[in-house]
């Protein structure tokens, strides 16, 4: 459904992504992961033009982005979620004025935008905390809140850019499990960039892994499911002293 | 002290009263026109939204060279265009001409300031959503803004003030005038040193209302 074909882009001197031909298919949890500066977050970038390519062409179900008028643009882009590695919510703007944006923007009929809202707000389990600022929450409700701001207008498509880069052990659990859910019961096909294997491990069916700004394989792989990980000071003695014969300091 | 203030009382209410006139048109520039130019800089600068070298350099030059004119020197050398616009030179409507100019130039510039102090990332979000150049601006870089915003504004009025007071040389009156005129030239220190006070207060309480305003409106 969504295919790039041959783009480039490079910033001043340096090639970011070298001519790279991938293709998301509808329904999948697909991964992309390489080293830092492999090209991976330009790659997905791309996907919604945020990164215009300085060669090659973007398509989504059959309809060319690469060629679009910035109106046009415009209204595919209300189609692809994308949340980010520093959530980049509106911090003067409480937890429901963020989510509300999106469906503003798409002239949602202003009667519905309230349930619109709540229903997204629950779906991320913070539909309490809807009159709170972003500075009172923490990072992993911070990327919910970017979460249920993404799923607003129904897209098709979410893009994540390190979605639990900045979270810890628990908190990226969690934030998969939310991630999982949208593409079972939701129907979302997602994108996910992340430089952590275990996270790409856990939810993806393909995996695209990047080098040098180029593909070096895409792989199908089976997700290992999600580890619930923990996040009690005793389970970081026990992983510390684990296999080593070392004392209490 | 109160019997030389009691003589001039309707002197000093009128004085107060172009004060008002000259600062108020003052703050109506620099919102109406300062903010829309301000946000042009911010978005014509290089890597933003509206990136254009032209328009940057230009509108650029123009902020920098108006503020670099020392005040005084900028009244008079407007004179041509004070008359052209109004159809006087003289006086407190009049007046107001050069102040609005300043007042865009360095109201603009604070604004490009706190514009750019948002975090690129919120700019992006709002892309990736499909928003317009229009709606992110009043919906995302505003919103972000706006302590930053009110500061600026804050700070602007009181050079206004400032400037204000030597609007005298084209009969534009004033306080600063009023100080000038009664208090000095005519050697009644005590009146000049009342309006010093008036003033005084006034610049407190202004940056008392901005500083506690832009601290409510700020969430993050």
């Amino acid at each position: 459904m969504l295919k790039l074909d041959r783009v480039s882009k490079s910033f001043s001197t340096f090639q970011a992504v070298k001519s790279v031909s991938l293709t998301i298919n509808q329904g999948e949890i697909h991964g992309i992961i390489g080293a830092s500066g492999a090209g991976k977050s330009t790659l997905l970038r791309l996907m919604n033009l945020l990164e215009v390519p300085d060669e090659g062409e973007v398509e989504i179900n059959g309809q060319q982005l690469t060629s679009m008028n910035s109106k046009k643009l415009r209204q595919v882009r209300k189609s692809l979620g994308m949340i980010f590695q520093h959530f980049n919510l509106v911090a003067n703007k409480t937890v429901y004025d963020n989510v509300v944006i999106p469906l503003e923007l798409a002239n949602y009929p202003r009667a519905e935008r309230r349930s619109r809202v709540m229903e997204c707000l629950q779906f991320v389990g913070l539909d309490s905390l809807m009159d709170k600022y972003p500075a009172q929450l923490s990072g992993g409700q911070k990327q919910r809140v970017a979460i249920a701001r993404a799923l607003a207008n129904k897209p098709q498509v979410l893009l994540c850019d390190e979605p639990t880069s900045a979270l810890d052990p628990s908190t990226t659990a969690d934030i998969l499990t939310v991630l999982e859910n949208i593409n079972k019961s939701l129907g979302v096909t997602i994108v996910i960039v992340s430089h952590e294997m275990e996270v790409i491990r856990s939810i993806c069916n393909r995996v695209t892994v990047m080098a040098d700004g180029e593909i070096y394989d895409t792989v199908k792989c089976k997700p290992t499911g999600i580890l619930n990980k923990e996040n009690s000071p005793k389970y970081f003695v026990e992983q510390l002293t684990k296999d080593v014969e070392i004392d209490h300091a | 002290m109160l019997d030389t203030l009691g003589q001039y009382e309707t002197e000093i209410w009128q004085a107060i009263g172009e004060t008002f006139v000259m600062v108020g048109v003052s703050i109506l520039a620099a919102v109406l026109i300062g903010l829309p130019v301000g946000t042009l800089l911010f978005l014509c600068r290089k890597g933003n939204m509206l990136e254009n070298r032209f328009l940057f350099s230009t509108f650029n030059l123009l902020v920098n060279t108006i503020r670099s004119f020392p005040f005084l020197l900028l009244v008079v050398f407007l004179i041509p265009f004070t008359r052209f616009i109004i159809g006087t030179a003289i006086g407190t409507i009049a007046a107001t001409v050069p102040l609005s100019i300043i007042a865009i130039a360095h109201y603009a510039r604070l604004v490009e300031q706190s514009l750019l102090d948002v975090p690129k990332g919120v700019i992006e979000a709002a892309i990736s959503m499909g928003a317009s150049v229009k709606e992110v601006i009043f919906k995302f870089v505003y919103v972000e803004a706006r302590s930053g915003l009110v500061l600026g504004l804050t700070t602007s009025i009181i050079s206004f003030i400032s400037y204000s007071t030597i609007m005298g040389v084209v009969g534009g009156g004033g306080i600063g005038d009023f100080a000038i005129r009664y208090g000095y030239q005519q050697f009644k220190t005590e009146l000049m040193i009342y309006v010093i006070i008036i003033m005084v207060i006034l610049v407190q309480i202004i940056q008392f209302i901005g500083t506690n305003l832009s601290r409510i409106i700020d969430k993050r």
